[in-house]
């Protein structure tokens, strides 16, 4: 009768040794799950972050190829709208003359809109 | 800024440098051919996108999204799994340590029943001890009472016969009996 | 002196392409490009989808990578709503790769340096786009041209600003594609030019000399792969983002 409760206590540290190691292993597996579960659900934005978090020299090559045409553009733009006008009301050079301040001037908007003031910012 | 501005200056030169160059075909606008390649890019552009927006791109949206739920059911699939470990665990933990209640009670209740027993048994064997000890007390008083009493004749003969020898006279009855009651009390108080 | 003459723009000259029945219909060997282009996209597709499996191989890794990338694009820039017009962008961006890195190889047209090529495409995406913004706002379209919290006087300045600059959106998208990519063709064909100019008229020693073009057309293919698909970078992402201003109107 006295050697069975010593039997029942060495059971009982055995039982409870292997429940601190089943919880360690619990530990390490539950964070694993949660890091799988993470990434599942955070692919798409992670993505973004890297590619929003490219490289300076990129972004500023990404500009330089907007901005020189952004520039010109704008103002053939408005040359030809000022050709095409002085056509139709036979004003021959002077609205075309008109227009190159203001194709300058769409050509500068470009360029703000370009750099990302107002719109574009996602871009640039 | 400055930089990245004068940056891009220089580098929007270089496609002018190259269009100062000479006669480009690229602007030979009179070619019918620059008008043909317009009309069959369209044609080819129109094809493409329709074999990629009503078969390409949403067999790969399916690969995705198929793949994205096999993921999240794995995931849950996992978790249920450990969810389900560990309500075992708890379970299995619960019916051990009631086991082990339930035989340490078992135990304890064996060991009190037990003790009560052995007391009650004692108790008889003693109580029958002490009225087998009473008896014999009482038997050995009465014997011992009986004794002095049959000691008492006994006594005031050999006394008065003693007298008789050693003072040739009688002792009456009345002196002698008080003397020899007195001695055998101090011999049953000795 | 009759040597050999650097022809840098004769790679760029329009001729007739898929034998007598492609010169009937005048295909030209830039549509030979495109359709090149178009198929290798679709071959990419049925190879990529072949297995259709849960861990993908290189080339359905590559389909999706492309796919991801590209609906990220318009997520990111248009919104949700970018959805909608995913194909498009996919459909142009992947013609447009497709077409720079083709060009890129010897004895493939580079349709993407043809000016009627690359504005035909931006004119598409500019009549689609403001398409776009008058089916989606009605005639509060027009307000897109003028800019709020400005004062009234300045408006018949800034409105004709505005609108030069919404007009001026496919010339810059066509030009920058155009020009980045007959830039980098013209200047490889002038070094090469040069290295025949160095061989016929030094001999020998022209023949050691032209190393020095022969390193700067190397350098230049490594820059020429960047530009490729930067460039159709760039115009996938501002054709996302005139959607978007279509879309938002801000």
């Amino acid at each position: 009768m006295g050697s069975n409760p010593s039997i029942t206590s060495v059971c009982y540290k055995g039982a409870e040794n292997r429940c601190m190691n089943e919880s360690r292993d619990k530990d390490t597996f539950e964070q694993r799950l949660a890091a799988a579960q993470d990434k599942a659900r955070l692919t798409r934005p992670k993505a973004n972050e890297a590619q929003s978090g490219a490289g300076a020299a990129q972004k500023a090559i990404n500009l330089a190829m907007r901005l020189g045409v952004e520039l010109v553009a704008a103002m053939v733009i408005a040359v030809v709208i000022g050709w095409g006008l002085d056509r139709l009301f036979h004003t021959k050079p002077w609205l075309m003359v008109l227009m190159v301040p203001v194709g300058m001037a769409a050509g500068l908007r470009n360029l703000v809109r370009a750099t990302g003031v107002k719109t574009g910012n996602r871009e640039d | 800024m400055i930089r990245k501005l004068a940056f891009a200056l220089a580098l929007s030169m270089v496609p002018a440098a190259a269009m100062a160059e000479g006669t480009m075909p690229q602007m030979d606008f009179q070619n019918p051919l620059t008008k043909s390649q317009v009309e069959w890019m369209a044609v080819i552009l129109v094809v493409l996108y329709l074999v990629l927006s009503r078969w390409g791109l949403p067999q790969i949206g399916n690969v995705l999204e198929n793949r994205e739920r096999h993921i999240a059911s794995d995931l849950e699939a996992a978790h249920a799994a450990k969810a389900e470990a560990d309500r075992a665990v708890a379970e299995l933990n619960a019916t051990m340590k009631q086991a082990r209640d339930k035989a340490q009670a078992d135990i304890a209740k064996a060991e009190a029943e037990s003790k009560a027993k052995a007391f009650a048994d004692a108790k008889v064997l003693n109580d029958k001890l002490d009225a087998q000890l009473a008896y014999s007390e009482n038997q050995i008083s009465e014997a011992r009472n009986a004794a002095l009493a049959a000691i008492k004749p006994v006594a005031a003969d050999v006394a008065a016969t003693l007298m008789v020898r050693l003072t040739g006279k009688a002792p009456s009855e009345a002196t002698l009996t008080p003397e020899i009651d007195a001695a055998l009390l101090a011999r049953k108080a000795a | 002196m009759a040597g050999p003459s650097i022809d840098a723009l004769g790679q760029f000259r329009l001729s007739p392409g898929l034998g007598p029945l492609g010169a009937a219909v005048n295909f030209t060997n830039s549509n030979e490009a495109m359709l090149a282009s178009a198929a290798i996209i679709v071959v990419l597709f049925v190879l990529g989808l072949r297995s259709r499996a849960i861990v993908p191989g290189r080339l359905q890794a590559l389909i999706e990578l492309l796919y991801e990338f590209v609906r990220n694009m318009c997520v990111d820039t248009i919104g949700e709503e970018g959805l909608r017009f995913f194909p498009l962008v996919f459909t142009l961006f992947s013609f447009i790769l497709l077409g720079n890195l083709l060009g890129l190889f010897p004895y493939f047209f580079a349709f993407t340096s043809h000016i009627a090529v690359t504005l035909s495409l931006a004119l598409f995406v500019f009549v689609f786009s403001t398409g776009v913004g008058f089916y989606t706002h009605g005639f509060r379209f027009f307000k897109f041209f003028v800019p709020e919290g400005v004062p009234v006087w300045l408006l018949p300045l800034l409105v004709p600003i505005e609108i030069i600059s919404y007009l001026s959106r496919p010339v810059s998208l066509s030009v920058r594609l155009f020009a980045n990519m007959t830039a980098g063709h013209v200047m490889w064909e002038v070094f090469a030019g040069f290295m025949l100019l160095l061989t016929a008229s030094f001999g020998v020693l022209g023949a050691f000399a032209s190393v020095v073009p022969l390193g700067l057309n190397v350098a230049l293919v490594a820059l020429e792969l960047l530009v490729a698909g930067l460039q159709a970078y760039v115009f996938a992402i501002l054709t996302c983002l005139y959607l978007h201003d279509a879309v938002h109107m801000h």
